[in-house]
């Protein structure tokens, strides 16, 4: 072939990224990636850049667009800082089975290992905390690389890829040759589950008198909403969400009993230990959701439905496993188990739904006088928002606020950083999420040291006028560490109090729409004139400083420990 | 410690440069010395053999075992208490990326 046949590889990277199905692009340019930058400039039409403030903003920010909207985010960001300003959201990915793709610059292939400027062993890294990375040295194996890191990226249970993408290779000339990768031998992402296997699931599932199924974002990612609610409906079977499987279930749900864990309901952990079978789909056995694991569900026969083999009894073990796609094993499943009625079960919570309100839920959306509290913020929005919003959070309080009282009526809804718990997540992810689903409302609820974190990411969304709805839950604390550090550490503050700027200085500053809120009253105005529109704005609520959230299983306790306030434990 | 034995982890990878380190650094997270290691072809074109010998719980051993076979470029991994007899691996790794080769047509 002749020389004018081939392309540059930057350009093969940007028709790869089209071919891929990508839309968006979130990043930040820099010495070893420029080549790519100057490509992007007649790309314009096709490729949707976002120019975050800082490289974890982007990643984030496709972390959030990955989780709104199903495919995959795109990162490209320089080699060096830029690269190592990317990581913490790639760790965060991993943990959270979040598919990704960063793209980021390296120096030329004759450099790697010189200490070149801005040259980092990125790769090195970030191996541990990819699903796959990779380092593109020549031009002809980019088209293969990229289409590879999107299959791998969105298959089997989806995560983080890292290419590292040499600068000789950017500039390099080479054909454009797209081949869509759909198979690696080495790699199976979906392990099939005969039907032996779904029998025997069956069978346990018929003879149990109280079964229990505690699902996660596992659910999401394989599409498996109706076939989860075939199977709760045909046993009368209740169930418990992790923090990342929110929304799955409509809240109103009758088979829904809550969120597991440490801020969980009461309902869904005391039925967890009341169960005599425990079905787990799509999720992994998080300490924040078994509490202490020599008392977890010692009674009950465990089953294990997940996709990723390394997880099946790695915390708790298992009578039985099944390594396999959630929807395709709930669906035959459905098919296959008895119609059996467990109405008195299925309604056994009545109790702890008792206490949970009086104790617990009424305190806080309803206190009726003295400061606002958090949980009241929550419900607010969900009241206005009609349930609909997709919700994101930050880490601490805010979060386990955020998850308790939205309430859902459509999956992929609920976004959050569950098992990196990174502060500073919540601004950028909002950007993606709202990026990705224009169409709905996104809104956000952050603590004030999660919001200064990652504050300047307030630039991209003044630059592209990204409609987020930011609520500030502001206690001038870091409320979590301070719940903990009154509750175990014997009230000694440390390095908790926050001094805060203006937030409304700060919020004019960038041109963004603006509510202080201290009293009662101000409230449910201040959250309808925030969701009258779809522009960008923050509401900047003075909550009660020193709330705490309940109910509370302490770390290293049984599930069924469950502290209602300081004082007072569920009886 | 308790529960302790000796084990042989084998993998079969594609080569991919930087997989040494990946399988190192899962042993260096569970702070779980290798007591020998190995890499060599293995004998089906194309693929490497890892055989690392270590001396852990069984817990730890399979957690280990299974990570590797969850990266993408390893083909199969297996492990055994040291004195199993190991065999017939070759064969089996073969006849599946048979399996997986024809899967691609179906
Ligand atoms: C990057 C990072 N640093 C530290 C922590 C530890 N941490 C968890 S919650 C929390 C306090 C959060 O305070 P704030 O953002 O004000 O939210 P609140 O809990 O008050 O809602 C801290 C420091 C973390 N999760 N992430």
């Amino acid at each position: 072939m002749t020389e004018n046949q081939k392309i540059k590889g930057s350009q093969i990277l940007l028709e790869t990224l089209i071919a891929e199905g990508v839309d968006t692009i979130f990043g930040y340019p820099g010495g070893s990636i420029m080549p790519v930058y100057d490509q992007m400039y007649d790309y314009g039409d096709r490729l949707r850049h976002i120019l975050v403030r800082h490289e974890q903003g982007a990643i984030h920010a496709a972390q959030g667009y990955a989780r709104a909207k199903g495919f995959p985010g795109t990162v490209i960001v320089t080699s060096g800082p830029g690269a190592t300003n990317v990581i913490t959201g790639v760790a965060d990915a991993m943990v959270d089975s979040t598919p990704v793709v960063v793209i980021a610059g390296q120096v030329s292939t004759n450099l790697l290992g010189t200490d070149a400027f801005q040259e980092t062993d990125l790769i090195g890294m970030t191996n541990p905390i990819t699903k796959w990375s990779y380092q593109i040295r020549r031009p002809e194996d980019i088209a293969w690389a990229v289409s590879r890191a999107y299959y791998i990226a969105s298959t089997g249970r989806p995560g983080p890829v890292v290419l590292d993408f040499t600068k000789d290779a950017q500039v390099g000339l080479a054909e454009y040759k797209y081949e869509k990768c759909r198979f690696i031998r080495s790699y199976v992402p979906v392990p099939s589950v005969s039907e032996n296997e779904v029998e025997k699931i069956a069978r346990l599932l018929d003879r149990s008198e109280r079964p229990f199924v505690l699902y996660g974002q596992g659910i999401i990612h394989s599409g498996a909403e109706k076939e989860l609610l075939a199977v709760l409906e045909k046993g009368d079977i209740p169930a418990g969400s992790t923090l990342l499987g929110l929304s799955v279930l409509p809240s109103d749900d009758p088979h829904f009993k809550g969120m597991l864990g440490m801020h969980g309901s009461i309902a869904s952990n005391v039925m967890s230990q009341k169960a005599d079978l425990i079905l787990a789909v799509g999720m992994r056995f998080d300490d924040r959701v078994t509490g202490n694991l020599s008392t977890y569900c010692k009674y009950a026969k465990i089953i294990h439905i997940d996709i990723d083999p390394s997880e099946i009894g790695k915390n708790v073990p298992v009578d039985l496993g099944v390594v396999g796609d959630a929807k395709d094993v709930l669906g035959r499943l459905a098919r296959r188990m008895a119609r059996i009625e467990r109405r008195e079960w299925l309604e056994s919570d009545r109790h702890c739904n008792e206490v949970e309100y009086e104790k617990v839920i009424v305190p806080e959306t309803r206190p009726g006088q003295g400061t606002i509290n958090p949980g009241e913020v929550v419900a607010t929005v969900a009241e206005v928002s009609g349930n609909d919003a997709v919700i994101l959070t930050d880490v601490g309080q805010n979060q386990m606020l955020g998850a308790r009282y939205s309430r859902f009526i459509r999956s992929r809804s609920f976004i959050s950083s569950g098992g990196l718990g990174t502060m500073g997540f919540g601004i950028p992810a909002a950007i993606g999420a709202k990026v990705a689903v224009p169409d709905r409302k996104v809104c956000l609820f952050v603590g004030d040291g999660g919001f200064q974190m990652t504050v300047q990411e307030l630039g991209t969304i003044m630059q592209e006028q990204v409609g987020v709805k930011i609520v500030l839950l502001n206690n001038n604390w870091l409320g979590n560490v301070r719940q903990w550090q009154e509750l175990f550490f014997g009230e000694r503050y440390s390095q908790t109090r926050m001094v805060n700027p203006d937030f409304e200085l700060l919020s004019q500053a960038y041109g963004i729409g603006h509510a202080l809120v201290e009293k009662r009253e101000d409230l449910r105005p201040a959250v309808e004139r925030m969701f009258a529109d779809d522009k960008p704005f923050i509401l900047d609520v003075h909550i009660t400083e020193e709330n705490m959230v309940f109910p509370m299983v302490p770390p290293g306790k049984s599930v069924s420990e469950i502290m209602l306030n300081a004082t007072e434990w569920y009886r | 410690m308790e529960n302790e034995n000796h084990y042989i982890i084998t993998a079969y990878t594609e080569n991919q440069v930087g997989l040494l380190s990946t399988v190192a650094g899962m042993f260096t997270r569970r702070s779980i010395n290798i007591d020998t290691l190995r890499v060599y072809p293995s004998g089906i074109p194309g693929v490497h053999k890892f055989v690392v010998k270590t001396t852990t719980t069984p817990d730890k051993v399979r957690s280990i075992a299974l990570n590797m076979e969850k990266k993408v470029d390893v083909i199969k991994a297996f492990w055994y208490v040291d004195n199993e007899d190991i065999y017939k691996e070759v064969e089996d790794v073969t006849s599946y990326l048979k399996e997986r080769e024809n899967s691609i047509n179906k």
